[in-house]
């Protein structure tokens, strides 16, 4: 595979915390490729690391050992400013609680991640509202997330996931406060968009129905890839 | 972020709050209240001490002459006069060419002296000055009086009066015209019942509109030093004693401090209004910080009260500061997000401050007004004085304590790890 066609690469990937006086190890030795489009479900049992290892790839955590590279650049190395950057413009993170601002409408909360790019209000609407039309919410711009129901909730998120253009789209069990049918649908405008618009996917998911979804599953188990 | 985009953010996360922003920003309106008030009544007294005395003029110098100092041996006499104001002194004052003019004073009224009006068979008791207000050096914030009747008069008029309408009045006079050109009379009498009258001519009537503080009798300064040179048994009063007081008027500032060295080599009491008046700056500009202090205090607790409030706010906000920084906000871009909604909790707050300063300076000022009116003392003006340079100063200052109160908040929001932030509950 060639360099450029790999946006993920993570190598030899361990994160220990610190649990009163022992450490625990979250994640031990992981490494992991996503191709450029690639759409992949990391699955497995609860405690096994799989939310360690996304939020480690989306900037949120860093690895205690080990290699991250996004689209060619090296991540675990970086700094504050760059993990800032790096969550503003190469990642998108879609939560299982959806994790919208209460206060503010479908449209502003698409915008926010705009704002801190330094977007001008007019442009950051425009792309706001033409996301929400492409999710499918063209009718709910000024509703607030009380007013909108969970599968509602979870396409704004997902708009504002890809408001900043990212390279890749993290996914933390998207569908896990969902009904089935509602989630089934969620997960068929993720695989929609990567199909039609390329997007590069990685979902954390327990759900086999789910990784079913996805073009390739990796299995962890106790913080390691199983076989 | 754009700082439009912060304030208008800022703004939002407020008014979401609306009581508890209003409950932080009442600590700085307190301590705006106070310090505009105060720095308020500080400038509005200095601008009136200022407009009084510059419209005396502060070429103005006043020379006295020098007496011996009371000691046991001369306490119940009338002390001498070392240094007197000799008609010589008037003259050569008036012959200078920086000077615009020199006006002598005698003081009637001292030493247990009893002055009597007489018009027609009516007498009562009065007290009689020279016409002050030409220039106006005994209270600078007298108002001239209202000529109702007749003419006025000079300090050089000779043999003639004015007598105010009150004393008129109690003489059993409401008409005044016909008395004008009638021949009245001063009347001395001695303890031991010795009379002397003074003719003089009346030749105006004035309204001194508050009464008790004025003179009901005016006359020029030479009936007045010959009433004195009657009531001491001084023919020669003017060259023994010479004149009370002697007001120079300078043609300008550089004039007057010459005139003032002059003087003081000659070894004559002088006063200017230049130097009682950088006095009267110099202890209001203390009075003013002194009172600004206690603004300062109130304010500083006032910080506290924002500082504690933003510390909630973060506290409760955690969660929204993960997801701020999940879709990309900076530690910078939450820290400015907390400062400016300090800022503007403190900038509110200075708002009403200046406002309710403002009024009440307004408030206390009628009051003071319908006080000295009540009191009959003749003093008028605006005593708080609220300028655009004290409002500019006093909103930038309410907004740096809100925003020094915000730094460590913001800061602590700015700090925190954004997994952690957003598993708060």
């Amino acid at each position: 595979m060639n360099n450029s066609d790999v946006v993920v690469r993570a190598v030899g990937l361990a994160r220990r915390y610190k649990m009163g006086d022992t450490f625990v190890n979250a994640l031990q030795g992981v490494d992991l490729e996503i191709a450029r489009g690639e759409f992949v479900a990391l699955v497995g049992p609860s405690g096994s690391g799989k939310s360690t290892v996304l939020n480690l790839i989306g900037g949120l955590d860093r690895p205690t050992e080990g290699e991250i590279w996004i689209d060619g650049t090296e991540l675990s190395a970086s700094d504050e400013k760059a993990l800032t950057r790096h969550r503003r413009q190469h990642v998108g993170f879609v939560f299982q609680s959806f994790n919208l601002l209460p206060r503010l409408t479908a449209e502003e909360n698409v915008a926010l991640p705009l704002m801190f790019g330094g977007v001008p209000e007019k442009e950051r609407q425009a792309r706001a509202r033409e996301l929400l039309r492409q999710v499918g919410l063209a009718e709910r711009l000024t509703h607030r997330p009380t007013q909108l129901s969970g599968g509602e909730q979870q396409r704004v998120a997902i708009a504002r996931a890809l408001v900043g253009q990212p390279a890749l789209l993290l996914a933390d069990e998207p569908t896990g406060n969902l009904d089935t049918t509602t989630g089934v649908e969620i997960m068929r405008l993720l695989k929609e968009l990567n199909q039609e618009r390329g997007l590069t996917l990685l979902v954390v998911t327990h759900d086999p129905e789910v990784a079913a979804f996805a073009d390739r599953t990796v299995h962890l188990r106790d913080g390691q890839v199983a076989a | 972020m754009t700082l439009r985009d912060l304030t208008k953010t800022a703004l939002s996360n407020l008014s979401r709050h609306r009581v508890r922003t209003l409950l932080s920003a009442i600590g700085v309106t307190v301590g705006i209240l106070t310090i505009v008030t105060m720095v308020s009544l500080g400038i509005g007294v200095q601008r009136e001490i200022v407009r009084a005395f510059t419209g005396v003029g502060l070429e103005t110098i006043e020379v006295r002459p020098v007496t011996e100092e009371r000691t046991v041996f001369n306490q119940f006499a009338d002390p001498e006069r070392t240094v007197i104001i000799t008609p010589e002194l008037v003259e050569e004052m008036r012959a200078r060419d920086d000077v615009v003019y020199a006006r002598p004073h005698i003081f009637l009224g001292n030493g247990g002296m009893r002055v009597y009006l007489r018009v027609a068979d009516e007498t009562m008791e009065v007290r009689v000055s020279e016409p002050v207000w030409w220039d106006g050096v005994d209270d600078p914030f007298a108002e001239p009086p209202e000529i109702v009747a007749g003419d006025d008069i000079g300090t050089d008029a000779h043999g003639d009066i004015v007598v105010s309408a009150r004393t008129l009045d109690k003489l059993g006079y409401d008409e005044f015209e016909g008395l004008i050109g009638q021949e009245v009379a001063l009347v001395l009498v001695t303890p031991r019942s010795e009379r002397q009258e003074f003719p003089l001519r009346l030749v105006g009537v004035v309204d001194t509109h508050i009464g008790t503080s004025y003179p009901g009798a005016y006359i020029g300064v030479a009936d007045a030093a010959a009433l004195k040179s009657w009531w001491y048994n001084n023919p020669d009063l003017l060259e023994n004693d010479g004149y009370d007081s002697l007001t120079v008027k300078a043609a300008s500032l550089n004039d007057a401090a010459q005139i003032v060295a002059l003087l003081e080599e000659r070894e004559f009491q002088v006063e200017s209004l230049k130097t009682t008046l950088d006095i009267v700056n110099r202890v209001l500009s203390i009075v003013q910080t002194m009172l600004g202090s206690v603004g300062g205090l109130a304010l500083f607790v006032a910080a506290i009260g924002i500082a504690n409030t933003m510390i909630m706010s973060v506290y409760e906000r955690t969660r929204e500061i993960g997801i701020l920084k999940a879709v990309g906000a900076s530690p910078g871009d939450i820290r400015r997000l907390f400062v400016v909604e300090a800022a503007l909790i403190g900038l509110l707050g200075g708002v009403v401050g200046v406002i309710g300063g403002w009024l009440l300076g307004l408030g206390l000022n009628a009051g003071i007004l319908a006080y000295l009116d009540y009191m009959d003392i003749p003093m008028r003006g605006t005593f708080f004085f609220v300028t655009g340079w004290l409002v500019a100063m006093a909103l930038a200052f309410a907004t740096v304590v809100g925003l020094l109160a915000g730094l460590y908040p913001a800061a602590r929001a700015a700090r925190l790890d954004p997994l952690e932030a957003l598993r708060h509950e």
